[in-house]
């Protein structure tokens, strides 16, 4: 269907999906949707509710295509909407979305471990997985956009609408609260 | 430097946001000190536990394909699905272009009806009627009372989905996605060898719709009228038009019912509901009752559509009572909550007209 989008920067996508191009914005959304999903887990905590906040975040950059201005850089402007997704999808507590199994939200499920992969391993995996859903959204993001995406502070503030030494506060906190429910360092 | 000094610049000095001098002198302490470089250590470790449990490829296989279905449910109503033409933006403006045009003629035709024809009634405006004009109605005699920049926004405006509820998450087994996981933002310079295959799975999906994940759109349609102010005939000729429309239109009809007053609300919503007695309310010129219910209805479980477009009609309900600055409070909240809100940026430009004329039909539902 589409020939070669690799090279493509996001902002041309951007600009070719707003004149109507399919095949633009279903590129946009494969180059950013993991992102977008990391982004909006942050901010909600679960599988089911990051599926929702990040589907909705990509309705909304439809919609709002038309008045995006390709000279402003894309990234910072899709996380900003993804942010805000995942913070009215937390805050409205999923009202009216009741949990039923059968649709297509994420399981939360890797790829199945190997065998070689022990039951400590998989503990280690758990306790890490409840570090991270136990942080408050606020030490989540920062810690999503920094150590998994690789922001820098400047990014990370705009998204969050804080200033970088915030995120710098929060994230030593975020790493002490990690490490400390990991058990060891974090003091 | 001391263990204190460098403690405090750890946190940018492993983040790589230190200035150059100060980078220096913290690498010269951590040189000579065990501990501090413990904490560092520390840091990074703390990095390594910072992961996204990963729904995995069965999930982003389908990804797109719902984002595109939900976009089609979404930004095009109902009746949007009869006049659109092919093309994404120029569809979308369409759907303002072509109701606002159709009810221009019909305002031209009821001026040059009445003006013209020796005899004729001086057409009388009605408290309440506004529809979006179907096509074929442009010529048709009708009284119209609401501006037709209202009436083609009031079909853009409604537009919104309701989610079909996804499932509990089955397991929450962990898989950190680190730096090196390839389909993130694409200005990182990272690994790229599996965001073909991604893609290939989501190119490979354009076929099969996901029409189990989505509801309906709940009070999506355009048609609505104030039914105070629509006489026995006009109510058939809407329905007629209705009917003209609805084999073209997507099958959300059959999500929908309407109710008394001409309003075509989501089955979901039931008659008594705060949402529906709030609009139901506002028909009837009852600000105030409307302005309590939808706080009622606001209070209560909605999706995220709904409750962007609920709060804008409570900022419309506030004007109409021209408490300005609480409609202001409530619009900033929306804002803020819902970033590039469309309900709200057409809202915008008719509320001059709502704060001028409090009385008139609301333009929000």
């Amino acid at each position: 269907m589409r020939t070669d989008l690799d090279g493509e920067k996001d902002e041309r996508l951007a600009a070719q999906a707003a004149g109507g191009d399919r095949g633009a914005f279903d590129a946009l959304v494969t180059r950013h949707r993991q992102a977008v999903y990391r982004l909006c887990w942050s901010a909600t905590g679960n599988a089911a509710d990051a599926d929702d906040a990040a589907q909705e975040t990509f309705v909304r950059v439809y919609r709002s295509l038309p008045s995006y201005d390709p000279a402003r850089p894309f990234g910072p402007w899709l996380r900003k909407i993804a942010w805000n997704c995942g913070l009215t999808v937390r805050r409205d507590g999923n009202a009216g979305v009741p949990r039923a199994a059968g649709g297509d939200a994420p399981e939360g499920v890797d790829p199945a471990p190997g065998p070689e992969e022990s039951a400590a391993g998989n503990e280690e995996r758990r306790r890490v997985a409840d570090a991270m859903a136990g942080l408050p959204a606020e030490l989540r993001m920062v810690m999503v956009l920094r150590a998994v995406e690789g922001l820098s502070y400047g990014e990370i503030a705009l998204t969050a609408g804080i200033p970088a030494g915030t995120v710098m506060s929060r994230l030593s906190r975020a790493r002490k609260r990690l490490l400390a429910a990991l058990g060891g360092g974090g003091s | 430097m001391d263990c204190r000094e460098t403690q405090t610049l750890l946190t940018p000095f492993h983040d790589g946001e230190l200035p150059a001098a100060d980078r220096a002198r913290v690498e010269e302490h951590l040189r000579g000190c065990p501990g501090c470089s413990a904490l560092l250590a520390d840091l990074a470790r703390a990095d390594r536990a910072a992961g996204v449990p990963d729904p995995g490829p069965a999930y982003w296989d389908r990804f797109n394909a719902r984002v595109m279905d939900r976009v089609e449910r979404e930004a095009d109503g109902p009746r949007a699905a009869v006049l659109r033409p092919k093309g994404g933006w120029v569809r979308q403006q369409l759907r303002y272009l072509v109701p606002a045009a159709a009810a221009a003629a019909l305002v031209a035709g009821i001026v040059h009806y009445g003006g013209m024809r020796p005899g004729a009634p001086t057409p009388t405006v009605p408290p309440a009627v506004s529809e979006p004009a179907a096509p074929g109605s442009a010529g048709e005699r009708r009284t119209e009372a609401e501006p037709e920049s209202r009436a083609a926004k009031k079909s853009e405006g409604t537009a919104v989905a309701r989610r079909v509820p996804p499932p509990v998450p089955a397991r929450e087994r962990f898989a950190p996605v680190t730096r090196e996981e390839p389909d993130r933002l694409a200005d990182r310079s990272l690994s790229s060898g599996n965001v073909e295959a991604s893609r290939d799975r989501a190119a490979a999906l354009s076929a099969p719709s996901p029409p189990k994940t989505f509801r309906d759109t709940p009070a999506a349609s355009p048609q609505v009228t104030a039914a105070d102010g629509m006489t026995q005939g006009s109510q058939a000729e809407r329905k007629k038009m209705e009917r003209t429309a609805a084999p073209m239109a997507e099958p959300q009809g059959a999500g929908k019912t309407e109710s008394a007053s001409g309003i075509r609300v989501a089955k979901e919503a039931s008659p008594g509901s705060p949402c529906e007695r709030a609009r139901a309310l506002a028909e009837r010129e009852q600000i105030r009752e409307a302005e309590a219910a939808q706080r009622a209805c606001l209070a209560g479980d909605l999706d995220a559509p709904s409750r962007e477009k609920g709060l804008v009609f409570l900022a419309e309900l506030l004007d109409r009572q021209e408490r300005f600055a609480d409609a202001d409070a409530v619009i900033a909240d929306v804002d803020r909550r819902f970033p590039q809100s469309r309900p709200l940026d057409l809202y915008r430009q008719q509320r001059p007209m709502v704060q001028k004329q409090p009385k008139a039909v609301p333009v929000t539902r």
